[in-house]
């Protein structure tokens, strides 16, 4: 590339490719594949499609290898949102996404956009959208911005879910300093599709077909928005501004309502939605998917501002927009339609057999261009990484220190800390029940919708645990997809289907892509072991500011499916006098969360195992799930962060307490100390039986658990009494813990003050 | 006898679809009457306005919807006698066309709540919410940002004199006037509340109080 056919001198060259974010080696690639060198907008086309956010480019040669089929997957990854039958004429489409760099930049709009353009894949596939999920993670609550941040993303969340009219049924918030200059924002939303309705995908098809353009007119917003994604953040994020796009949840209601409407009467052949690099990915995908080409005359497109250039029109990330491809005897139904819902629906183009994209702008052709250069041709790098290794292990539990001693002061400190304490300041804006569906949801570890079909509980839960990523990050992946899985499980929901939000630093630095490497393999081989396949999903690298990367953070979302939804067990303690019973499969103890927060290094032992898994939650299955007789388990909990005494404690919520019998703890965990009580075995379930059925409890384990000998089951205690009573190791009045719980950190979060809870081991 | 009940539907609602399936639970017949169009006032046994962001809230919650065409069909119904009950953005927007009295402003905490609330009965509405006499409790969800009752004094007076406050909050989630969370109007047919009967008609929902509020008179 010393000499440049278009004349550019190497400074010119260099800034161009500054500009549009390509490097050298890639521009030799445009230019083999062209026979020449981009011209005009393929500049801009090329720095879009191949970006990144747009290409996977250095993640795809991993994510190919992911457990992605069952017989339940209708639709994988290669549409908008993945899609699994659950049977009995029902179909759920799901997938969780990252709006991350807007979010920092613009923490608002970056939240709302984020649940608009996740809502978008949803509803392009055709089904209705019932439920939104948020995974936050957030510096420490003292950082710089990090209370503008919080509060800018929880009110752009809300903002936009309550509007549209999708409720808003769980989530996860994490606090850590590796989010201080760079947050995480995913949203993952769930469509239904009732019997009989259609899947709708965005292959173009049909020569002479029309293109039309439907929704919101298109302006400058979010132009190069898809690229800016692709890049660390330096010190300059404010100076990002004008590329977060704005979004208008009325209007994204309008398009739901129409777009839902046109389907069902089956007026379209495919439909996409204009989301990362708008009008540019949409219209190339839709023409390479579908093996066509396609005439686009720009001068149609609605515009917001009439100076715009084509490459603004081209690369504009405005919201609410969307594409269709339609036979022309039905554009006037389609555009009735659009029209009773006030929203504006225009020919922009048609579609053509000859596999070429041809753009035209004031009556010139501007472009020409096989769609498949720009979608499947981007380069594909297998960025240097090495090989997983077991790191931070000790020899055994003794050396698995958290420091605690006074086990209640700690506990207390924990039950106000950022990091331990109360979502609901977060949740309560959040409107959960909208849709009417809703039967748990956020103040529980599992939300469950009914489905209005069948009458069977949807499960919907989040994964990944920052803490244990920073502990190993194969460990962490194992751990995305286990927990969460063991979770649904133990509300009596088998898990059915994974998407993930793969958010990392900077995948050219090898320790950030060997940890991508090793969870995602992780992450994929629990899912082949529970059957449980990864149908949709997005990546976001470059989560990196000035040199610093964030915790590898591969967040998940789960589906799960139960028989019913009256028999799920509480999340919470309901009656006094039940016996406590804690299940066990003991793989490994780490210090984990506590372990971070009195500052001791972060250490374990012990290794997950994969194929151990799906037997555990088949067995927790065979407990919680519906059963003939009535529910025999009253209430579960997953033992998580901060171990086994914090986990009793959520549990104690409700006002009714417990006593945990020490001798019984000894015999089951084979050590006890006050500092074990808040290390993390993984994995640790406690349930409570339903009165009188212990024994039936009892015999249901020993009939089940045949297939995983290892796994221990016995009572510990029994529920009651207004306070937490662990043998002579603890003992927390019940008051207490809820007034650290419920007034937490989010009480200084209103007044202002910088303190965030203090932690005293 | 099953009744024929309108439902409302401005661009933005987004509760109508549930206060659909709560009309069919409780027996009777829905129907959709569209913003932009006039109704037969005499037709309906009931109109419903249900809950949502009508018009995007813009302007003010339920200002633009008020001025709707199908809203004078829905006054000549009022004036009929015709039972119309508004939920949450249905209190704004009746609120607005000044057929139910006061304002809803922003809650006090300047956020949006979602909640369960506690709710007691001041004067009954036959109509809605049938054989239950005042003092009764009930149990609904909140999910409001704009929910906070607003009248003067004199008009609160009046209210209080005429009976016409319909429900009051155990325990006040918003900062509204005298604890108000429901209103109806002096002829008593025309009434609204800030929670969701709706979203609670079966105890999987989470209770199932809603369901009186459906059923119509005893």
């Amino acid at each position: 590339m010393a000499e440049s056919t278009s004349g550019l001198d190497t400074l010119e060259l260099d800034a161009k490719l500054k500009k549009y974010r390509l490097n050298r080696h890639e521009l030799g690639l445009i230019t083999e594949i062209l026979g020449r060198e981009p011209q005009g907008v393929e500049w801009a086309l090329f720095s879009a499609l191949w970006s990144e956010h747009c290409s996977y480019k250095s993640s795809k040669v991993h994510l190919k290898k992911l457990f992605s089929r069952s017989k339940r997957v209708v639709e994988g990854f290669g549409e908008n949102a993945g899609v699994v039958d659950l049977g009995q004429g029902e179909r759920v489409a799901f997938k969780i996404e990252s709006h991350n760099h807007p979010s920092f930049i613009e923490p608002y709009q970056g939240a709302a956009t984020g649940v608009g353009g996740i809502l978008r894949d949803i509803f392009t596939m055709g089904a209705r959208p019932i439920a939104l999920a948020d995974y936050l993670c957030f510096g420490e609550p003292a950082a710089p911005r990090m209370r503008q941040l919080l509060d800018g993303v929880v009110r752009g969340i809300g903002g936009y879910g309550n509007c549209v009219g999708v409720p808003t049924v769980t989530g996860q918030t994490e606090f850590h300093e590796s989010y201080n200059d760079n947050i995480l924002v995913n949203a993952m939303a769930v469509g239904l599709f009732a019997e009989g309705e259609r899947v709708f995908l965005s292959k173009a098809r049909g020569a002479g077909n029309w293109v039309v353009y439907a929704g919101a007119k298109t302006g400058r917003d979010g132009v190069h928005g898809a690229s800016m994604a692709s890049e660390s953040f330096e010190a300059d994020s404010a100076a990002k501004r004008p590329t977060v796009q704005i979004g208008d949840p009325f209007f994204e209601k309008l398009l739901i309502e129409s777009c839902l409407e046109v389907m069902a009467q089956d007026l379209v052949v495919a439909i996409q939605d204009m989301g990362a690099a708008g009008l540019t990915s949409s219209s190339f995908e839709m023409a390479s998917k579908g093996g066509v080409g396609l005439r686009i005359d720009l001068d149609e497109v609605p515009l917001r501002d009439p100076t715009m250039t084509p490459e603004d029109v081209l690369l504009s990330e405005s919201q609410e927009r969307m594409l269709l491809i339609c036979e022309p005897a039905k554009f006037a139904a389609i555009q009735a339609i659009f029209h009773r819902w006030g929203l504006d629906a225009c020919k922009i183009g048609e579609v053509r057999d000859e596999r070429l994209v041809e753009l035209a702008w004031r009556g010139e052709t501007i472009c020409r261009i096989d769609p498949d250069a720009l979608v499947e041709r981007a380069p594909q790098y297998m960025r240097a990484y090495k090989p997983w290794k077991a790191r931070n292990r000790v020899g055994g539990e003794a050396e698995v220190s958290t420091g605690v001693e006074d086990g209640a002061r700690f506990l207390l400190s924990l039950m106000g800390h950022a990091r331990g304490t109360s979502r609901e300041w977060i949740y309560k804006q959040y409107d959960s029940r909208v849709g009417a569906k809703t039967v748990r949801d956020c103040s529980d570890s599992v939300a469950v919708l009914r489905l209005p079909g069948s009458g069977r509980g949807l499960g919907i839960v989040l994964g990944c645990r920052p803490h244990v990523m920073r502990w190993d990050a194969r460990e962490g992946g194992i751990d995305a997809v286990a927990y969460p899985a063991i979770e649904l499980a133990s509300k009596g929901f088998e898990p059915l289907a994974v998407t993930d939000c793969l958010n990392y630093g900077n995948p050219e630095k090898e320790p950030v892509m060997s940890e991508f490497v090793a969870s995602v393999e992780g992450m994929s081989s629990v899912c082949e072991k529970l059957d449980a396949p990864i149908i949709s999903g997005n990546v976001s690298f470059y989560n990196e500011t000035m040199g610093r990367n964030i915790t590898s953070t591969p967040a998940t979302g789960l589906i799960g499916l139960r028989a019913d939804v009256d028999g799920v067990p509480a999340s919470r303690f309901t009656r006094e006098g039940e016996t406590v019973f804690a299940l066990r499969l003991p793989m490994a103890a780490i210090g984990g969360a506590a372990q971070e927060l009195t500052r001791q290094p972060a250490t374990g032992y012990g290794q997950l195992e994969p194929s151990l898994i799906a037997p555990f939650t088949r067995l927790l299955l065979s407990l919680t799930g519906a059963r003939p007789g009535g529910p025999i388990v009253g209430s579960s909990r997953v033992v998580g962060k901060f171990g086994l005494a914090y986990a009793l404690a959520r549990m104690c919520e409700g006002g009714v307490g417990c006593r945990i019998d020490d001798e019984k703890l000894k015999t089951v965990r084979g050590e006890l100390s006050v500092d074990d009580l808040f290390r993390e075995h993984l994995y640790e379930v406690i349930l409570t039986a339903t009165p009188g059925k212990d024994a039936e409890l009892e015999a249901a384990v020993r009939e089940a658990r045949g297939a995983l000998a290892m796994a221990a089951f016995l009572p510990i205690g029994r529920t009651g009494g207004r306070a937490l009573e662990i043998g002579s190791l603890l003992r927390s009045p019940l008051d207490l813990l809820a007034q650290a719980y419920g007034t937490g950190v989010w009480a200084r979060m209103e007044t202002g003050s910088d303190k965030t809870g203090e932690v005293r081991a | 006898m099953s009744r024929r009940v309108g439902v409302l539907r401005f661009p933005g609602t987004n509760c109508d679809r549930d206060v659909w399936q709560a009309v069919e639970m409780a027996g009777d017949r829905p129907e959709w009457l569209w913003h932009a169009d006039r109704f037969d006032a005499a037709a309906y046994d009931a109109l419903y306005l249900p809950g949502g962001f009508s018009y995007g809230d813009y302007l003010r919650s339920g200002a633009l919807a008020a001025r709707a065409p199908a809203m004078r069909s829905v006054r000549e119904a009022a004036d009929r006698g015709v039972p119309v009950l508004g939920v949450c953005n249905g209190f704004q927007i009746l609120t607005e066309a000044r057929l139910l009295p006061g304002a809803l402003v922003k809650n006090q905490s300047l956020r949006f709540n979602d909640d369960w609330v506690e709710l007691e009965m001041k004067n009954p509405v036959p109509h809605f919410a049938g054989p239950v006499g005042p003092g009764a409790r009930v149990r609904l969800p909140v999910a409001h940002a704009d929910g906070r009752y607003y009248v003067e004094d004199d008009e609160l007076k009046r209210l209080q004199d005429n009976g016409q406050i319909w429900f009051t909050y155990v325990k006040n989630p918003n900062g509204s006037v005298a604890d108000i969370a429901g209103v109806k109007s002096e002829k008593g047919n025309v009434a609204a509340l800030m929670p969701h009967p709706e979203r609670a008609m079966r105890n999987w929902m989470g209770g199932s109080d809603g369901f009186a509020f459906f059923k119509g008179r005893g």
